[in-house]
C-alpha cells in the first residue's frame, strides 16, 4: 500500500514537474516567428550602409564639456549640427573654409563698433523630433557659452574658490563674455548680442546646440516658454558677491554638463534629438563598439545624404583597422599612418587618402636662458637643425610629398599657407648651415639641454638628429628628455623644447596665447612688443580676416628675426577605403573625413 | 577548519591591502595624469587643469590619497555603506566601467578556456598513453610551437588565412575545394589516425588508408552537394552521428559488456533522433531560455531513463545515457544553427563575408536568435581559436606528465594485476587522480584569465579588462587601474583560496590546519 502512494506520489512529482517544464517552455517562446529569417533584409535596398572606422570610442552625445572633449564625440556633435555641421549655424570645410549653414537660421552683422550681431531662426526650422525651433535654443546656447549665470572665483592652480560656475566648458566663454543679455524678438524670430570689446572670432559663435525643450523637460519646466521667462529673470552672476546656488540652474547644468554621457544606447529619446542630417539610432561603448546613424526625417537642408545608415566604428587598433577594412566590415579608415599601414592597405588594393594633420612639430628656444639671451647664439643653433633630414627620416615615409613646414602661424592646408611662407623667412633654415653658425658661436662651445617627450619615437629621433647637427658647430647638446616634459612646460629647466602644438584651423582668438608676453601658451618667455602690439590689434578686427591675415604673417616674420625657434613637420594624415565608397575626401581638421557625408555614395 | 578559513581570509585582506597600496603608489608616479591638458593650446586649459585637481585630489601626493581610495574601497565590502572606487580622468564611475570590461572578458575568455581544458586533456592524455610514438612526439612539438607563438602573430595568422581568405572564398560564388587541397587535408588526418592507432606496420598502414580514403570522400561529397554554402547535417549525418555518439561513449565510459548501459545509450540517442524530427517547428519560435529549458529537460530524461534500467551498477548507466543524450541534443542544435547558414550569408549587413575580425557583433544585424548565434559566432571564433591555441598547448604538457607520473604507481599495477581492462584501468583509477593537479592549475588560471588577454582584446577590439588596464594605465589614470587590480588580486586569492580547500577534499591524505 505505502509503496503504491509512494510511486504515486513520485508519479504525481514527476507530472507536475513536466507541466510546471511545458509552461516555462510555452513562456520562453517568441510569439511569432520571424517572417523572414534574415532579419530586416528588406531595409537595406533602400541606400546602404556606409561604415567607417575610428581610433576613439564614443563618450558622450556632446563635446562642448571638459569629460567628453574627444575627437570621435566632435564627429557625433558634426553629424547632429550641435554647435558644428550642418544643421547648426556654420560648419568648417576641409580647406578651413567657415561655411555658414542657413538651413535652421542666418547670422547678420549690424555693427562693427560696437560689435552687434543678429541670429534669425528659420520660422520652419524643427528639431529632429518636431518641435519647431525658437530663439530660447539660441538664448540657452548662449546662457551657456557665455557663463552668464556663473559667479565662481578661481584660485591661481584653476581650481573654483568661491561661488557657482553651472555649465562646465571645454572651450572658454571668452568673446561671448562680454556680451550684454540678448535682445529677443520671439515673434519675428530673432535674437540679438551685442559684444561689450570688439571679438575677433565672432562668427564663430554657433547658437545651435541642443535642444532648449528637452532642456525645460529635463529640469522641469513647464514648457519652453516658461524656461526662457526663467532664463531671462535670472540675475546674472556676479563673483565679487556669490551667492547661493539657484536650484534650477543646476538642473540644467545637471544635462548639459553629465546628462549627455552614455555607456549605452540611451533608453530616453529625448536626449537622441538632433539639428543636422543624421540622429543616432544604435550606440554600444568602447573599444569594438559602434555608434550608428539614421538619417534626420526632419530634415529640410540642402544637402542630403545618399545612403541610409552611418555607422562609426570603434577599433583601436590601426592594424585591425586594415583588417576590417580589407574584410569589408567597415569601408573608411582613418588610422594613424605608418610605413607598414600604407604597404599593409596597398597590398590589398585600398585607396589611400593623404594629407597633413593639424598637428605639427616644433622645436622652441627659451629666450630668457642663460644661453639664449644672446640672439647670436640662438641664430647659431637654429642654423644647425637639420630640418630635412628630421622630416625625411619621420614623416617622408609614409608622406613622401611632404615638406618642411615653414610657418609658425599656418599649416599647409590653409590656403594662407603660401603667403607666408613668401616672406617670412623661415625657408632660410631649410638646411643647416654648419659654416656659418660656427662663425657666429666664434669659437664658444654652449650648453643647451633640449626638453622633449621621450615616449614619443618622433621626437626622440629629432632630438637625436639635432644633437648630432649641432655638435658640429660646436653645441654641447644635452639631453633633458622626460616622460614627464608636459609638467616642464615654462619651468624654465631647459634651453630648448621639442614637441606639437595642434593648429585651430579657423578662428584668432588663440593668438594671445602662444605669442603674447606672459600668455598661458608661451612656454619659452618670448615677449617682442612689436609682436604684442600685433596681436592687440588682431584681436579687435571685425569681418577683415585679410587683415588678419598680414598681421599674422608680419608676426611670422618677426618670430623669424627674433630667432624664437624652429617649425619641424606637420603630422601625417590618412584616410582609406576599399572602394565602397565614393566621395571621401580628406580634411586635417578635428571632424575628419565625415565632414561631407552628403557627398559620399555607394559604389555599385 | 574554520580557523584555518578565518586565518587566510585575515591574511587575504592583509595582502591585499599592501599591494594595493604599491599599485597605487606604482601606477601614480608612473607619469603624470595631467599630460593630455599641459599640452594643450585651449583657452582655458589651466581651468581643466584645476577642475582635474580638485575632482581627482591630485594636490594630494599619493601615498595619502591612497588612504581616500582605500576608504571608498572599503565601502564595497558592506552591503550598506556606498561603494566607491573613484572616477577615472573622464568623470565615469570605475564602478561602471567594471562591470562592462568584465563581462566582455568573460565572453571572451569563457569558451576559449573551456575548449583548452578539454582538448588539451585529451590530447595530453593520448599523448601519454602513446609515449614516444610519432603521435606523442609531433604533439609536443606541435604544442611547443603554440606555447611559443606570440598571440598578436596567432591573431593576424587567423585573420589573414580563416577570415579574409575563407571569406573570399565563399563569396567568391565559385566555392569548390579544389583537388589537391582535399587530398592534403586527407593525406593529413589519414597521417594523424595512423599514428593514433599506432601499433603494426599493417594496422598503421590499414588505419592510414581508411582514415584518408574516408576524408576524401566525405569532403569531395560535401563540396559536390555545395555543403558549405547550405550546411546543414540531414536526416542520414544526424544518425550516423548520433550512432557514433552512442558507440563512442559506450566504449569509453562502460563498454560493450555492460549491456544496460549500451540500451540506455540506445534509448537517449533514439530519443534524441526523434527530437530532430520534432522540435523543428518549436526551435523556429524559440528564444535562449527555450533551448536552456530543452537542455534541462533532455539531462532530467535521460536521468529517469539512466535510474529506471540501471540495475546494479546506476550511477555508470545513468551517466551514459545523460551524456549521450547530451551530446546528442548539441548536435540537433549545432543542426538547427546550420540551417540558419545560408539565410546569414544572404544578410545584407553580412554580404557573404561571415567570419569578423573586430568586435563582438555586426552593427544592425536582426533576426532570430538562431541568426544572431550565428553571429556571435563568427565574431568570437578567431579570439576564441587563437587563445585556445595558446593555452591548450600548456594544459597538454600538465595532462600528459600527470597522466605518466599516475600510471606508474602501485595502485595502477595492483589494478591491472586484478585483471580489469584497460579501460577501466585509465578511466576509473588513473583518470580522477590525474585531475588533481590540473584542478589547482585551473583554479590559479582563471584569476589570471579574468585579467583580460590584453594583446587579444586590442587585436581583436572587444573592450575587457585587459583594455581597461592598458588604456587607463597609458594615461595614468589610477582609479580605474585599481578597479582592474582589485577585482583580479580578489578573484586570484580567492581561486588559491578554493585550490587549497579542494586539494583537502579530492585528496584525502591532505588534512587543512
Amino acid at each position: 500500500m505505502t509503496h503504491m502512494m509512494r510511486r504515486r506520489g513520485r508519479a504525481l512529482a514527476g507530472l507536475a514537474i513536466g507541466t510546471a517544464a511545458m509552461v516555462a517552455l510555452a513562456g520562453c517562446t517568441t510569439t511569432t516567428p520571424e517572417p523572414g529569417e534574415s532579419g530586416d533584409s528588406g531595409e537595406a535596398t533602400t541606400g546602404g550602409t556606409i561604415s567607417i572606422a575610428q581610433t576613439n570610442a564614443v563618450t558622450a552625445l556632446t563635446s562642448a564639456t571638459p569629460d567628453a572633449n574627444l575627437n570621435t564625440n566632435g564627429m557625433v556633435d558634426y553629424l547632429m549640427g550641435n554647435a558644428t555641421g550642418p544643421g547648426s549655424m556654420f560648419y568648417v570645410d576641409s580647406e578651413f573654409n567657415v561655411v555658414p549653414d542657413e538651413t535652421n537660421a542666418t547670422v547678420e552683422l549690424v555693427s562693427e563698433d560696437p560689435l552687434v550681431v543678429t541670429y534669425t531662426v528659420d520660422p520652419e526650422a524643427v528639431w529632429s523630433d518636431g518641435t519647431a525651433m525658437s530663439t530660447t535654443d539660441l538664448l540657452l546656447s548662449w546662457a551657456i557659452g557665455s557663463g552668464w549665470f556663473d559667479d565662481a572665483t578661481y584660485a591661481e592652480d584653476g581650481t573654483v574658490a568661491d561661488g557657482n560656475q553651472y555649465f562646465q566648458l571645454a572651450g572658454s566663454t571668452t568673446g561671448l563674455d562680454t556680451t550684454e543679455f540678448p535682445e529677443i524678438d520671439a515673434e519675428a524670430g530673432t535674437l540679438t548680442l551685442t559684444y561689450g570689446e570688439p571679438y575677433v572670432d565672432w562668427n564663430l559663435v554657433n547658437l545651435i546646440g541642443k535642444p532648449a525643450h528637452v532642456f525645460a523637460e529635463h529640469a522641469g519646466f513647464g514648457s519652453v516658454e516658461e524656461l526662457a521667462t526663467f532664463l531671462e529673470e535670472t540675475p546674472a552672476g556676479d563673483p565679487e558677491a556669490p551667492v547661493e546656488a539657484n536650484e534650477q540652474l543646476q538642473a540644467l547644468a545637471e544635462l548639459w554638463n553629465t546628462g549627455y554621457n552614455i555607456t549605452s544606447m540611451p533608453t530616453d529619446e529625448s536626449l537622441l534629438v538632433s539639428a543636422g542630417m543624421w540622429i543616432p539610432k544604435d550606440f554600444q561603448a568602447d573599444d569594438g563598439g559602434f555608434i550608428s546613424f539614421e538619417p534626420n526625417p526632419e530634415w529640410r537642408g540642402e544637402n542630403q545624404p545618399s545612403f541610409d545608415e552611418l555607422i562609426i566604428r570603434f577599433i583601436g587598433d590601426p592594424n585591425a583597422q586594415i583588417t576590417a577594412l580589407q574584410n569589408g566590415e567597415v569601408d573608411i579608415i582613418e588610422p594613424q599612418p605608418s610605413a607598414d599601414t600604407l604597404a599593409a592597405i596597398e597590398a590589398f588594393g585600398g585607396t589611400l587618402i593623404q594629407g597633413s594633420q593639424l598637428s605639427y612639430d616644433h622645436l622652441d628656444l627659451t629666450m630668457n636662458s642663460e644661453v639664449f639671451s644672446d640672439p647670436a647664439v640662438r641664430e647659431a643653433f637654429l642654423l644647425t637643425i637639420p630640418r630635412q633630414q628630421i622630416l625625411e627620416s619621420i614623416v617622408t615615409p609614409v608622406q613622401p610629398d611632404a615638406e618642411v613646414l615653414n610657418s609658425q602661424m599656418f599649416v599647409t592646408n590653409q590656403p594662407q599657407y603660401a603667403d607666408a611662407i613668401a616672406s617670412n623667412g623661415y625657408s632660410d633654415f631649410a638646411e643647416p648651415d654648419i659654416e656659418r653658425a660656427t662663425e657666429l658661436l666664434a669659437g664658444a662651445t654652449p650648453t643647451v639641454s633640449i626638453l622633449y617627450n621621450i615616449n614619443n619615437p618622433n621626437r626622440v629621433d629629432a632630438f637625436q638628429l639635432i644633437q648630432a647637427s649641432a655638435a658640429e658647430a660646436g653645441f654641447n647638446v644635452e639631453d633633458a628628455g622626460s616622460a614627464d616634459w608636459g609638467s616642464l612646460l615654462g619651468s624654465g629647466s631647459y634651453d630648448a623644447s621639442i614637441f606639437g602644438w595642434i593648429s585651430s584651423g579657423v578662428g584668432y582668438a588663440g593668438l594671445p596665447q602662444i605669442w603674447q608676453t606672459g600668455g598661458g601658451g608661451n612656454y619659452n618667455g618670448y615677449s617682442n612688443a612689436e609682436v604684442d602690439a600685433l596681436v592687440d590689434e588682431s584681436q579687435t578686427i571685425i569681418g577683415d580676416t585679410a587683415r588678419i591675415d598680414e598681421i599674422m604673417i608680419e608676426m611670422d616674420g618677426l618670430t623669424r628675426e627674433d630667432f624664437y625657434g624652429l617649425p619641424l613637420f606637420q603630422v601625417p594624415g590618412l584616410v582609406a577605403t576599399n572602394g565602397t565608397v565614393d566621395g571621401v575626401v580628406y580634411n586635417g581638421g578635428q571632424t575628419g573625413a565625415i565632414w561631407n557625408t552628403w557627398e559620399w555614395s555607394l559604389v555599385g | 577548519m574554520l580557523s584555518f578559513i578565518v586565518r587566510r581570509i585575515l591574511a587575504s585582506i592583509l595582502t591585499l591591502v599592501v599591494a594595493s597600496f604599491i599599485m597605487y603608489i606604482l601606477t601614480a608616479y608612473s607619469g603624470d595624469p595631467l599630460m593630455d591638458l599641459r599640452g594643450s593650446n585651449a583657452p582655458n586649459a589651466q581651468l581643466l587643469i584645476g577642475q582635474r585637481i580638485e575632482r581627482l585630489n591630485l594636490d594630494v601626493p599619493p601615498p595619502l590619497r591612497f588612504f581616500g581610495w582605500l576608504a571608498g574601497a572599503a565601502g564595497c565590502l558592506t552591503p550598506f555603506t556606498p561603494c566607491d572606487l573613484g572616477t577615472d580622468l573622464n568623470y565615469t564611475a570605475v564602478t561602471q566601467l567594471l562591470p562592462n570590461a568584465a563581462a566582455a572578458t568573460v565572453r571572451l575568455v569563457s569558451a576559449a578556456t573551456i575548449l583548452a581544458i578539454i582538448f588539451g586533456i585529451i590530447t595530453g592524455i593520448v599523448s601519454a598513453l602513446r609515449q614516444y610514438s610519432a603521435f606523442d612526439l609531433g604533439m609536443t612539438f606541435v604544442s611547443f610551437l603554440l606555447y611559443s607563438l606570440p598571440s598578436f602573430l596567432a591573431a593576424v595568422l587567423l585573420k589573414e588565412f580563416v577570415a579574409i581568405d575563407f571569406n573570399n572564398w565563399i563569396s567568391s560564388g565559385d566555392s569548390s575545394i579544389g583537388f589537391i587541397p582535399t587530398l592534403v587535408v586527407a593525406l593529413i588526418v589519414g597521417a594523424i589516425m595512423q599514428a593514433l592507432v599506432a601499433g603494426s606496420a599493417r594496422n598503421r598502414v590499414i588505419a592510414f588508408a581508411i582514415s584518408a580514403g574516408a576524408t576524401f570522400g566525405l569532403l569531395y561529397f560535401l563540396d559536390a552537394i555545395d555543403w558549405f554554402q547550405n550546411p546543414g547535417l540531414g536526416w542520414g549525418g544526424m544518425l550516423l552521428l548520433i550512432v557514433g555518439i552512442v558507440v563512442g561513449v559506450t566504449a569509453v565510459l562502460a563498454g560493450f559488456g555492460n549491456r544496460r548501459a549500451l540500451l540506455g545509450a540506445v534509448i537517449a540517442g533514439v530519443l534524441a533522433y526523434a527530437a530532430f524530427f520534432a522540435l523543428q517547428g518549436l526551435f523556429a519560435i524559440s528564444t535562449i531560455w527555450t533551448i536552456g529549458i530543452l537542455g534541462l529537460a533532455t539531462l532530467a530524461v535521460c536521468f529517469v531513463i539512466g535510474w529506471v534500467i540501471g540495475g546494479p551498477d546506476r550511477g555508470q548507466v545513468i551517466r551514459v545515457t545523460m551524456l549521450v543524450g547530451f551530446l546528442s541534443g548539441l548536435l540537433v542544435v549545432a543542426d538547427r544553427y546550420l540551417q540558419s547558414w545560408p539565410a546569414y550569408l544572404a544578410s545584407p549587413r553580412i554580404n557573404n563575408r561571415p567570419i569578423a575580425t573586430v568586435g563582438e557583433q555586426t552593427v544592425g544585424l536582426s533576426g532570430d536568435m538562431w541568426l544572431m548565434g550565428l553571429d556571435t559566432f563568427t565574431h568570437f571564433l578567431l579570439p576564441t581559436i587563437s587563445l585556445t591555441l595558446i593555452s591548450f598547448a600548456g594544459y597538454t604538457r600538465y595532462a600528459r606528465a600527470g597522466l605518466l607520473e599516475v600510471m606508474n604507481q602501485d595502485y595502477i599495477r595492483t589494478a591491472r594485476a586484478k585483471g580489469l581492462s584497460e579501460r577501466v584501468v585509465i578511466t576509473r583509477h588513473a583518470f580522477r587522480n590525474m585531475l588533481i593537479p590540473i584542478t589547482t592549475i585551473v583554479a590559479a588560471d582563471i584569476g589570471v584569465l579574468l585579467g583580460g588577454a590584453l594583446i587579444t582584446e586590442r587585436v581583436f577590439a572587444i573592450s575587457g579588462m585587459g583594455a581597461l588596464f592598458n588604456i587607463s594605465l597609458n594615461r595614468v589614470d589610477v582609479n580605474p587601474v585599481m578597479g582592474y587590480f582589485i577585482v583580479i588580486a580578489i578573484t586570484a586569492i580567492l581561486f588559491n583560496f578554493l585550490a587549497d580547500l579542494s586539494y583537502a577534499l579530492l585528496d584525502p591524505r591532505v588534512r587543512v590546519k
